[in-house]
Formats: structure tokens, C-alpha cells, sequence
């Protein structure tokens, strides 16, 4: 029987690539006020950064429930007896201790591991994308799980933010503190790092940015899987993917855009590439 | 988003329990911030101290109506109050009991005016209010609570909300409001205190009480750049810090005002607060002799505490010893200039070195600086031509890893600061700095001390003159004249961004003429203006 892949919807992983993959995808809730939304469900990622940018009301998150989870596992239990589950880091969410503790309310005879991916945003979705992929060709669930948690050191995200305001307002930032209070308009490039953001350095522009990002990933000889993701400006990230098109199969990138919960303090206008290198042979 | 239109006592209790192990999780931290009135390190540590005191006494209220608990709470606190800020704290408990008095549960308006009342009575306990403060984030929060009110919405979460976010921009503020806290590099550490017990109560509202156990409250940033000052030094607002005096005090027809009267000028930093058969004081006192004696001609004296502020003090500076940053690489920045200075430590530097033109430091400064940072791995970023020879006399003195990235103008020292990589290792940092430096160009407005022949110039003295990277260029009628002439001699095309430092003889106003003709004749270019304050020089320019 073929492993069921779950991951969370800060994966980034659209339902298209989720359909073509046989991922589930568990949403998150997301509140503007006394409205509350599934993540990429019930409000889609260009409505919410429109929300984010009027400004009126704060958005917050909550992790799903452990009930979510149940209900996807009960589910799944009855098309495989193998599930495996990659979170996002557990230092930015409750989502990882929720998909554990669901574990022990299911009632159907299957075995699930839940993995905490210590990353987020595509960082996490490249590595689900990946296991999936390899479930499919029958890997079963210990060889996937010994693949998943060496993939993790190979999973390299970072992220361009076009403004500072909503990382000083959003909080959950660890060590990328450091880079607020600037006096000159400076544009921050952030990494996943030990399962929190963590500053890399400040460029001026947007141009440099993008020029970072671009060098970023031509640092790297053996790319498995690559993504770009944006916030609210699709062109631009079109150009990168051309782009980065001399690196890597241009057909064979990912694109999606950054999920409502980073994009929290991310801000619109924010970019990203994640690069899964190839694992050594 | 769930709504609570009403509180009751016992969920007041489960609310108080919450924001106490949320304060619980930064005591430590908020002890570090602890420079006003004294900086002894406590403020954490007292505050949840006289929570938990406070936490106690509603856990045992028999009564569980909003109107008991909330008097629990208050009787706590002014039991179990330390310091300063514990006091102001217990203040707070009692103003909001006072206005939650006859409630059997409370909504958000309730609440919004019984912290109107809270601010009141936190004022009415301290002799000389100072912003800036504690008092200044709950009479902040207190009038945001009450806005929101105003607007209709009386819901529980949208009111403590408003409060929260009240709080944490004022406690960004209070280096604004006080010297002392911007000169040590802090916010307050009791308004910390105060926003995030508030803020644990909002989270406990929310629902959030399960996901705290994986988070930590946030310190607030400041909203003005804070100098670190190496070494780090404690900013005292009291010269003398003699004996912190603290005690209870029980008894029959006790006035708390009478009590004040007399104590004042006694010490520093009374506070007493209380009601006719329990009154708290807390005093820094030279002779704690006397005032105890005093009190003890009233009533009975309990939970005495007198503690010596010089040791207090000593441990603290230890504290903040151990505390500071460690980094892993420190960049120290040669800059003359207030407003430069400020942009260099908001942009990392871990020290400034005063100087430039006219005013080289010397090897010894530098050297000083080097020693001074708590790191082993130091870049130096001279700033100017002059300076390049001395900074690399340091290298043979001392045994730290010192490297010199020889920059020769301010925005090359700026555009080596920005491209710091924080994951990089020392070697790769000075490269990616000396690359980074190449990529900007700098023009320089001042004026000539003399007249001259150079380049093909004939130069008054006083004339407004221009340099490129260091080359004179240009000279003309006045500042502005001269940097349009040599703006016109580049190619800009390719530039993205102009950011125009002006100096300390510079208007303002004048600078921002100045950006808004570059903006018309280059509407591509993205102008900024940021005062340098830097001598000398009319106009620093970084062209990237």
C-alpha cells in the first residue's frame, strides 16, 4: 500500500500540485478580527494580503486542531495502513504538537509518524513534494522517513521582504529582531534557521534583492527541486523563474505564492526561493 | 473569531493565573531592562512576585463574583508588593478593583473604564509621576480601551486588544519620554512588565493558553535607535542609592497620605500606598533606621525587606555583563555625526568610534574599541582615507582577529555595514564587505578653507565645493548648485537609489529642496534624506 503524505497548508503546496501528488494538505485558521478562515480554503492567499494591506484589523493564526488532523487520518486509514506527516517548525507553531496528539485519538489500525520539518513555506513543501514523489515509485514508510529527516539540512529557503513594518508588528521573528529599527529604508533577507527566521543581511532594493535570490541559487551544484514563491507580485516573480531558468529546467520550478501565516510578517511584495539540493551518492 | 461579551470572577482568575506564567517566562528578561528609577535589576522578578501574590489571594476568594475577586487581587497585590514597580502594579490592581466594585462579571466597557480608574489611582501613588514609566503605558492603554469603547465595540478581545496594542507602542515610546532609558539602550522595563501581563491576559482570552507553552513574550523594540554603548553602561538617575526600605504596615486608622507627608524628603522613590488598616511603603532611604522607627509608632511592621543598592546595583552591572550580546563578529564604525552615528548602530555596528575629517581617532581609540567588544573576530570600518593607516596599526596590537575594510567615505562604510551576512563566516564577511563598498559612489558637499587652483578649479575660500570619491569635482555659488553640477556629470541610469545625509549646519528644509529637485530631474531614483548631523560636510551623498 502506497504511504498517504500529510502535510500543513504553510507548505505552501497548492491544491493542484496537492491533487497531482496525492498530498492532504491540513489548513490552518487564520483571523481578521471575529472572522475566521482555513488557510488557501475558505480565504485565498491574493484575498488575504489585500485584507493585510488596508490594515484595519490585525490578522492572528491558530494551528489546526488536533480533531483536523484525526478526521484526515481516519480518513486516509481506510485507503493505507502508513501515514506519514511533515509539519512546520514546531518553534514557529502548535501545528507539529497537534498532529501528535491526534495520533493517539485514531481509532483505525494504521501507523503514523509525524515529522517536525523544522522550516516552513516551500521550505517544508519541497520536502513533501519530494517524499511524495517517492512514495509513489513505493517507498514505504521507514525509508521515507530516514529520507525526510536527512532532506531537512538539505532544505535551503530565503526569503526578500519589501518592507520591515509587518515583521516589527508580527512578532514570531527570533533572532531577525536584529534587523528591525533601521534608519535608512533597507529591505531585509531572512533564512530559516534551527526552525526560526534568522537574518542574512539588507539590501537597498528590490532589484538587489532579486539579485540576491538569484545568486542564491547558483551557489548550488545539485538542485533535486527548486521554488519561487511571492506575496502579491506575480510578475516579478515570472522574471526571476526565466531567470532562474538558466540554472534549472524552467518548466520543472515551483511556483506558489507565500502562505497568509508568513505572510503575516512578511508584508506584501515578499519573495522566496527554496532550493532542495540533490541528496550525495 | 470567537467573541466574550462578559467575564466572570473565576475566569478573572484564570485570565490573572495566565499573565502571570506569561510574565514568568520574561522575568528575567525584564530584570535586564531595569535602569529607572535605579538600575538594580529587579523589575521582572518584583512584578511577578507581587502577581503571584495577587494570584493566591483570588485563588482563596470564597466569593467568585467579579466585584470579590477582583478585590482579592488588589489585596494581594498591596500584600505581596515589591519595588517600585511591584507598588505601581499593586496601584493598578486597586484602581481596577475600585471600578469593577458591585460587578458580578464585567464586558468590555466595564473594563475600560476601570482602567481609567487603574491609571488614576497608579498616579495618585507616586509623588513626582515620571514618563515614560509604567504610568504612561497604562494611562495610554487605559485611553485606547477607552476609544475603542467609543467606537461601539464593547466585546471583551476588541477592547483588550486595543489595549495591548496601546501598550506595546507605548513602551516602543518610553525611550523618547526618558533620557535615561534611551541612554542606556533600553525601554522601560515596568511598562514591559505591565504590556505583557496584559498581553497574557488578551492570549488567555483568545483562547491561546495551550500554544504559550511554546512561545516566549516579546521584548518591545524601541521606536527610536538605541546607542549601545560599549561597555555597556547602566544609566542611573539617582547619584546615592543608600537602603531600599519595604514593608508592610498594619493598624487601626492608618492615613497613607499623613504617612507620605512625613516620609518625603526622607529618600528617594516613596511610594505609599494603601487603606486605613494596610498600608505598603517602599522607600530609598540613606537612614532606614529612622523611617522604621517611625512606622513602628504606628502599627505593626511585616515582610520587612532593606536591602543594600549599592550591592544591588553591582550584581546588576554583573547581570548585564553576562547578558550582553555576544556576536559573533563585531564591526566597529568610525563616524563623526550624531544622526551618522545613529545609522550605523541601527544598521549592527556594535560600536562606534567617534571621528573623520579633521578628527582622526587614534590608534589607542580604536584600539580601545577593539578590546572593548565581546568578540574575537573584529572588522573596523575607518571611513575615510586618513584613518585606513591607523586603524591598521591595531592589528599588530592586539590578539584578537582584527581585519580592516578600508572604506574612505561614509556611504562606503554604510554599504559595507548593509551587506554583512550574518550566516558568513569572518573571511567571507570582509569579502562580501569589500565588494560591497566598490558599489556605491559618494559625493561630498562642504566647503573650501581656502582659495586654490585644483583640477582645473578656481576655488574661493568659503566656496561651496564638490567631490566624487574623494576627487574634487566641482565647485559653486552654494551647496545645492554644486551637488546638481555633479549629479549632472553621472551617468545615473542604472542607479536605483540616492539617499542624501544632510549636516549639522544644514537646514533641514534645505535638504529637502534639495531631494525634490533630484526626485523631478530623476523620477526613476528613489530619494531618501536622513540627518547626518556629521561637521563639515553640508551634504554626504550615496549613489547606489
Amino acid at each position: 500500500m502506497t504511504v498517504k503524505i500529510v502535510t500543513d497548508s504553510l507548505s505552501d503546496i497548492t491544491s493542484d500540485i496537492a491533487e497531482g501528488l496525492g498530498i492532504t494538505v491540513v489548513p490552518l485558521t487564520v483571523f481578521f478580527g471575529h472572522e475566521s478562515f482555513l488557510d488557501r480554503i475558505t480565504i485565498t492567499t491574493d484575498e488575504f494580503y489585500k485584507r493585510l494591506t488596508r490594515g484595519t484589523v490585525w490578522p492572528t493564526t491558530t494551528q489546526p486542531p488536533p480533531a483536523a488532523f484525526v478526521k484526515v487520518y481516519s480518513e486516509l486509514a481506510k485507503e493505507t495502513d502508513e501515514i506519514l506527516v511533515v509539519t512546520l517548525s514546531s518553534k514557529l507553531s502548535g501545528t507539529y504538537q497537534s498532529a501528535l496528539n491526534a495520533k493517539s485519538l485514531v481509532e483505525e489500525k494504521c501507523r503514523i509518524e509525524v515529522i517536525d520539518s523544522q522550516t516552513v513555506a516551500m521550505g517544508l513543501g519541497l520536502i513533501v513534494i519530494a517524499a511524495a514523489k517517492k512514495a509513489r515509485t513505493g517507498a514505504n514508510l521507514d525509508e521515507l522517513i530516514g529520507w525526510v529527516r536527512r532532506a531537512i539540512s538539505r532544505s535551503h529557503l530565503v526569503a526578500y521582504f519589501d518592507t520591515l513594518k509587518y515583521l516589527a508588528k508580527g512578532g514570531r521573528i527570533g533572532k531577525a529582531q536584529g534587523l528591525l529599527g533601521s534608519l535608512l529604508s533597507v529591505k531585509p533577507i531572512l533564512t530559516v534557521k534551527d526552525g526560526e527566521m534568522a537574518p542574512l543581511t539588507r539590501v537597498r532594493s528590490l532589484s538587489a534583492g532579486m539579485d540576491y535570490l538569484y545568486n542564491f541559487v547558483a551557489g548550488f551544484s545539485r538542485i533535486e527541486e527548486l521554488a519561487v514563491e511571492y506575496c502579491t507580485t506575480p510578475d516579478e516573480a515570472e522574471r526571476l523563474v526565466e531567470r532562474l531558468g538558466s540554472l534549472f529546467p524552467k518548466e520543472r520550478i515551483y511556483k506558489s505564492t507565500i502562505s497568509p501565516v508568513v505572510g503575516t510578517y512578511a508584508g506584501p511584495g515578499a519573495m522566496a526561493v527554496t532550493v532542495l539540493e540533490s541528496e550525495n551518492k | 473569531m470567537k467573541q466574550i461579551n462578559s467575564v466572570s470572577g473565576r475566569e478573572l482568575v484564570e485570565m490573572l493565573a495566565t499573565a502571570t506564567s506569561w510574565l514568568e517566562k520574561s522575568a528575567s528578561d525584564i530584570d535586564a531592562l531595569n535602569v529607572f528609577p535605579v538600575p538594580d535589576g529587579d523589575t521582572g522578578t518584583n512584578m511577578l512576585l507581587t502577581m503571584r501574590s495577587s494570584v493566591e489571594e483570588a485563588h482563596q476568594s470564597g466569593d467568585s463574583s467579579v466585584s470579590a475577586v477582583a478585590q482579592a487581587i488588589a489585596k494581594g497585590a498591596l500584600m505581596g508588593a515589591r519595588g517600585n514597580s511591584g507598588v505601581i502594579l499593586s496601584q493598578i490592581w486597586r484602581g481596577l478593583a475600585q471600578g469593577l466594585q458591585g460587578k458580578k462579571s464585567f464586558n468590555g466597557s466595564d473594563l475600560a473604564e476601570a482602567l481609567q480608574q487603574a491609571s488614576a489611582m497608579a498616579y495618585r501613588g507616586i509623588s513626582k509621576p515620571v514618563e515614560g514609566t509604567i504610568l504612561t503605558v497604562i494611562r495610554q492603554a487605559a485611553e485606547a480601551a477607552q476609544a475603542q469603547v467609543a467606537k461601539g465595540n464593547d466585546d471583551m478581545i476588541s477592547v483588550m486588544e486595543a489595549v495591548v496594542d496601546a501598550a506595546s507602542e507605548s513602551v516602543a515610546n518610553t525611550p523618547t519620554l526618558l533620557p535615561v532609558l534611551r541612554e542606556a539602550g533600553v525601554v522601560d522595563a515596568g511598562g514591559q512588565g505591565l504590556y505583557t501581563i496584559l498581553e497574557g491576559a488578551l492570549r488567555y482570552l483568545r483562547g491561546e493558553a495551550e500554544q504559550m507553552q511554546f512561545r516566549k513574550p516579546q521584548i518591545i523594540v524601541s521606536s527610536i535607535p538605541l546607542t549601545v554603548r560599549l561597555p555597556q553602561m547602566a544609566a542611573a538617575s539617582e547619584e546615592i542609592y543608600g537602603y531600599c526600605t519595604e514593608f508592610l504596615l498594619k493598624g487601626e486608622g492608618l492615613s497613607p497620605e499623613k504617612i507620605e507627608a512625613r516620609l518625603r524628603g526622607k529618600g528617594k522613590s516613596l511610594m505609599v500606598v494603601g487603606d486605613d488598616s494596610t498600608v505598603r511603603v517602599h522607600i530609598h532611604t540613606l537612614e532606614p533606621g529612622n523611617v522604621i522607627r517611625y512606622a513602628t509608632s504606628l502599627g505593626t511592621m511585616h515582610q520587612v525587606s532593606i536591602r543594600n543598592m549599592d550591592e544591588q546595583h553591582r550584581d546588576f552591572l554583573q547581570m548585564q555583563k553576562a547578558r550582553m550580546p555576544e556576536v559573533d563578529i563585531a564591526t566597529i564604525a568610525v563616524v563623526s555625526g550624531d544622526g551618522l552615528a545613529d545609522v550605523f548602530t541601527s544598521l549592527g555596528a556594535t560600536a562606534i568610534v567617534p571621528g573623520g575629517q579633521t578628527m582622526n581617532p587614534s590608534t589607542k581609540d580604536l584600539l580601545q574599541a577593539v578590546k572593548a567588544v565581546a568578540s574575537d573576530k573584529v572588522i573596523i570600518l575607518p571611513n575615510n582615507k586618513n584613518i585606513v593607516l591607523t586603524a591598521e596599526q591595531v592589528l599588530s596590537l592586539t590578539d584578537k582577529m582584527v581585519e580592516i575594510v578600508p572604506t574612505q567615505t561614509i556611504p562606503q562604510g554604510i554599504a559595507a555595514l548593509l551587506a554583512f551576512d550574518y550566516e558568513a563566516d569572518f573571511e567571507t564577511n570582509v569579502q562580501l564587505m569589500r565588494e560591497a563598498k566598490s558599489a556605491v559612489k559618494t559625493i561630498e558637499i562642504t566647503r573650501a578653507v581656502r582659495s586654490a587652483h585644483l583640477n582645473g578649479l578656481s576655488i574661493k575660500k568659503r566656496q561651496a565645493i564638490g567631490l566624487l570619491d574623494g576627487e574634487l569635482l566641482a565647485a559653486g555659488n552654494n551647496p545645492i548648485d554644486t551637488l546638481n553640477k555633479i549629479l549632472a556629470k553621472l551617468d545615473l541610469r542604472k542607479s536605483e537609489i540616492i539617499t542624501i545625509y544632510y549636516g549639522a549646519d544644514t537646514e533641514p528644509a534645505e535638504a529637502e529642496k534639495v531631494s525634490a529637485s533630484i526626485r523631478e530631474q530623476y523620477p526613476h531614483l528613489q530619494v531618501e534624506v536622513v540627518r547626518g548631523g556629521q561637521p563639515h560636510y553640508n551634504y554626504i551623498v550615496s549613489i547606489e
